[in-house]
């Protein structure tokens, strides 16, 4: 809020045609975990000069609870920050709800379908600040010490499949992978097949190709290929490939800071998602989360540019060089840094070259949100407990995506 | 006829026990009481020693459970003081700062016709993944240090293999030696001292002044998060972590000390509103009889009924209009203090009508009597109030979740230690950060329980009757 004089001032520096060098204050938020140390470095070492000349003050307040909770809460509540992170699958209640301003209509650099996910109602809503995929990080040791060869980018789902059970043999005390019973895991895989979440008429259909993916993913475990994460007393697969009790791990480029603080010596390899076997295609699914203006910010100008500022060129290349994130800026996937030999850069490499897999698709699923998963999750889960056959358990999935998509 | 026989044939105790057997039942039944007791305790304080003992560790979810490792080791205590005092002339807290010169001394054994090979030493550049910590990092050793093997020597060791037979093993002690390197320009004072050492699995790690904190690469790699810890940064490592690696971006002070500061002003605000509510809405209920006073009273019980979470929207959008939301103040108004009213209203109904019928006569008003008469003989209730309420207030979690969001110091410790579980190592939590907040929010009440709780039975009015 300004004073009276100093809105005075702030209007005649405008009718000046100068640059308004009234003092304001962004309040901005995100959540914590890796992300502090990205957003902090952007401000003090890259952004510091230009917020200056721009009189923005940044005050910035990590979220260490549970985000979305915290953000809705504060939307509702008024005491919603000025401008904070949105994640592409619930980033939609909060943009039909109105609780968000439109953000810069510059969009050229961009790459497109990070895009889309924050278009709504023709006008974009967040800028997509970095983004993620898939892909496999595997234990060099694991595989030198079992005697196998390391996955390679010409993996099929078989081919992985085969290594991955000749190293639980070799070495009984390690699994191949821990699963996970995610949408967020498996949807790789039934992307590779063709299959898409929402068809044409904006329907989910479990047909085939869903469920040939299905089976080879639930069959993991079976195979002796994996094991549940819960079962090796993990939450994530990456957890087991920290604690070397699993050869690979099928995470984003986020498994790297993870890796830091659990395993900061790992010999990792990281190569691109199996292919499917009959399609010969890969699949893919791309995470991304933007920074979003909050509707009822006095500030809103000032904070719409400090977006802009978080995801110029500049301060993305400063992430991606440090190893934080992924670009969301087309123009650094062949920044020099990216072709380094560390296993950090050969990772982040890899995920980058993932968003060109041959069937991917937003980690957005419309106006449903998050929930559009829950059916598959239920079918994954009660499939790999034992608790259902594949049959039921994806007939009750097709039938919930009928009662949530017929409304 | 039918129950005098029934009675008579029933009654086998009706005849006196001889005065022994009497006296082995007695001391059956008590001691039955006293082991049941104490297996009570046993288990209540066991898992309270199990959490504090994990809260030491590196890894506080090992399995299994080690009862024995360097944070409870008298000799890797010692071990840590003189690295702490070499790295940085601490030898309680350790660091590496300039003039460090520390030998650090590792010895590996291998079976008999394996050549134990001198292993690969080097301070990595070690960075946090995740936290405020990753933010925060500024200098790293491995720019300051330069390592170089000062000595080696082999011996033997005997060792028994799986059929029990002793055999000779080759051992080989090598000694590193860990300076700072005089070149640099600023030189500063740096926390932390990380090390690895790659070997070949065929040799093992015997002996070392403190252990490592993990094996990697499957047994070739052993790293050590800071070989300069000095004894109560060995110790206390994840209780100075709290500390530190919770710290305002800006200010780089900790957040967990103004959490901490946060919980005791709120917990001392709703105390005082508390007693002032209580005791003077429980002596009305006790002595003022006015129109509609059971109804109050039964409306207050009823409430009791009512679970927070149901009002709490209403609750919730009171504050958000009158702009308390990530205040203290709506954590401190937002309390239920019927259960304590009921509490004083009991205490002052047993309090002797006639000690105030005499000040009546004397001729106090009724504020007089409750304020120089009742309420300095009601301590004992007073007190077991604030002690509850100070207790509830400070162990609150739903209420400053819900209504204090941000900025990060103005938390309460009980959220902030819900943040702490999110914040470190991804997915997973760093357990002993969460341990160690919690040991340390626990604390403050504890210090307070000790010094309070003799003041609870002994007091002017139970002197006077007694």
């Amino acid at each position: 809020m300004l004073s009276h004089p100093a809105r005075a001032l702030a209007a005649a520096t405008m009718l000046l045609g100068l640059p308004a060098f009234a003092e304001e204050t962004v309040r901005i938020s995100g959540w914590g975990g890796s992300e502090v140390a990205i957003v902090n470095g952007l401000l003090t070492n890259v952004l510091a000069e230009k917020l200056a000349k721009e009189g923005i003050t940044v005050e910035y307040e990590p979220v260490d609870g549970d985000f979305s909770q915290f953000i809705l809460n504060g939307l509702s509540a008024g005491t919603a920050p000025d401008l904070f992170y949105v994640d592409v699958f619930w980033a939609r209640s909060i943009f039909s709800a109105g609780q968000a301003a439109p953000v810069t209509q510059d969009v050229s650099g961009f790459a497109a379908n990070l895009l889309q996910a924050f278009t709504y109602d023709g006008k974009l809503f967040a800028v997509p600040k970095d983004f993620n995929a898939l892909a496999v990080h595997f234990n060099k040791d694991i595989f030198d010490d079992a005697g196998v060869a390391y996955p390679s980018d010409d993996d099929t789902w078989t081919t992985l499949q085969a290594k991955l059970v000749a190293v639980h043999k070799a070495l009984p005390e390690v699994d191949g992978l821990c699963v996970v019973p995610e949408y967020a895991r498996f949807g790789a895989f039934a992307l590779s097949t063709g299959w898409s979440p929402l068809d044409s008429q904006g329907k989910t259909v479990i047909d085939e190709r869903f469920r040939r993916a299905f089976d080879f993913y639930t069959g993991l475990v079976e195979s002796g290929a994996a094991v549940m994460a819960a079962d090796a007393g993990q939450s994530w697969t990456g957890g087991c490939l920290a604690s070397e009790r699993a050869a690979i791990a099928i995470e984003g480029a986020w498994i790297i800071s993870a890796l830091r603080d659990g395993a900061p010596n790992m010999n990792l390899g990281t190569v691109r998602m199996p292919k499917d076997p009959k399609s010969g295609k890969r699949g893919n699914i791309v995470f991304t989360v933007g920074w979003s203006v909050n509707a009822a910010s006095k500030v809103s100008k000032a904070a719409a540019k400090v977006a802009e500022f978080l995801t110029t060129e500049e301060a993305q290349q400063w992430v991606l060089e440090q190893g934080l994130a992924l670009p969301s800026r087309t123009a650094l996937a062949d920044n020099p840094w990216l072709r380094g030999g560390q296993p950090e850069q050969m990772a982040s490499r890899v995920v980058l070259e993932g968003l060109a897999d041959d069937h991917v698709s937003p980690y957005f699923f419309g106006d449903v949100g998050g929930s559009w998963m829950q059916p598959i999750n239920a079918a994954l889960n009660s499939v790999f407990l034992g608790e259902a056959d594949a049959d039921a358990a994806l007939a009750s999935a097709q039938s919930a995506f009928d009662r949530m998509l017929a409304k | 006829m039918m129950a005098r026989k029934t009675a008579a044939h029933a009654s086998p105790s009706r005849c006196r026990l001889p005065a022994s057997a009497l006296r082995r039942r007695q001391l059956a039944a008590s001691a039955w009481l006293y082991l049941t007791f104490l297996a009570v305790a046993t288990i209540m304080a066991g898992t309270f020693v199990l959490a504090f003992m994990a809260s030491l560790k590196v890894d506080p979810l090992e399995r299994p459970f080690r009862f024995y490792f360097d944070q409870l080791n008298p000799a890797a205590w010692i071990a840590a003081a003189r690295l702490g005092q070499e790295g940085a002339g601490d030898a309680l807290w350790g660091g590496f700062s300039p003039g460090a010169k520390i030998a650090f001394g590792v010895t590996y054994a291998a079976p008999a016709d394996t050549t134990i090979v001198e292993p690969k030493a080097e301070i990595p550049r070690r960075r946090p993944g995740s936290g405020i910590a990753a933010a925060l990092m500024r200098d790293y050793a491995a720019d300051y240090a330069s390592i170089a093997l000062k000595s080696s020597s082999s011996e033997t060791m005997q060792v028994r293999d799986e059929r029990g037979i002793w055999q000779a093993w080759p051992t080989r002690t090598f000694v590193y030696e860990i300076t700072y390197r005089p070149d640099r320009q600023n030189r500063p004072r740096i926390e932390r001292t990380p090390l690895n050492l790659t070997a070949p699995p065929s040799q093992t790690l015997i002996d070392s002044p403190i252990s490592p904190s993990r094996s990697e690469r499957r047994g070739r790699l052993l790293s050590w998060d800071n070989i300069t810890p000095g004894a109560l940064g060995l110790i206390f490592n994840n209780y100075r972590r709290v500390i530190n690696e919770t710290a305002d971006l800006q200010t780089g002070k900790s957040l967990f000390g103004s959490w901490l500061v946060n919980s005791l002003a709120i917990a001392t605000g709703r105390l005082l509103l508390t007693l002032v509510v209580a005791s003077l809405a429980g002596y009305a209920l006790a002595r003022l009889k006015f129109r509609g006073s059971r109804l109050l009273f039964a409306a207050l019980i009823f409430s009791m009924t009512i679970p927070a979470q149901v009002t709490f929207v209403s609750n919730y959008l009171i504050f958000r209009d009158l702009s308390l939301l990530n205040t203290p103040w709506s954590v401190i108004v937002v309390f239920v203090a019927s259960a304590n009213v009921l509490l004083m209203k009991q205490f002052f109904e047993g309090f002797p009508r006639e000690i105030e019928e005499a000040a009546i006569v004397d001729g106090a008003n009724r504020f007089q009597v409750f304020w120089k008469i009742v309420l300095p003989n009601a301590k004992p209730a007073l007190l077991v109030n604030a002690i509850l309420a100070f207790q509830g207030a400070w162990n609150d979690f739903f209420w400053p979740l819900v209504l204090i969001t941000s900025p990060p110091e103005a938390l309460t410790v009980q959220v902030g230690l819900l943040s702490l579980r999110r914040s470190f190592g991804g997915a997973q939590g760093d357990w002993g950060l969460v341990l160690a907040g919690a040991f340390l929010s626990v604390v403050p009440v504890l210090i307070l329980f000790v010094l309070f709780q003799r003041h609870i039975v002994p007091t002017q009015f139970t002197k006077g009757i007694t």
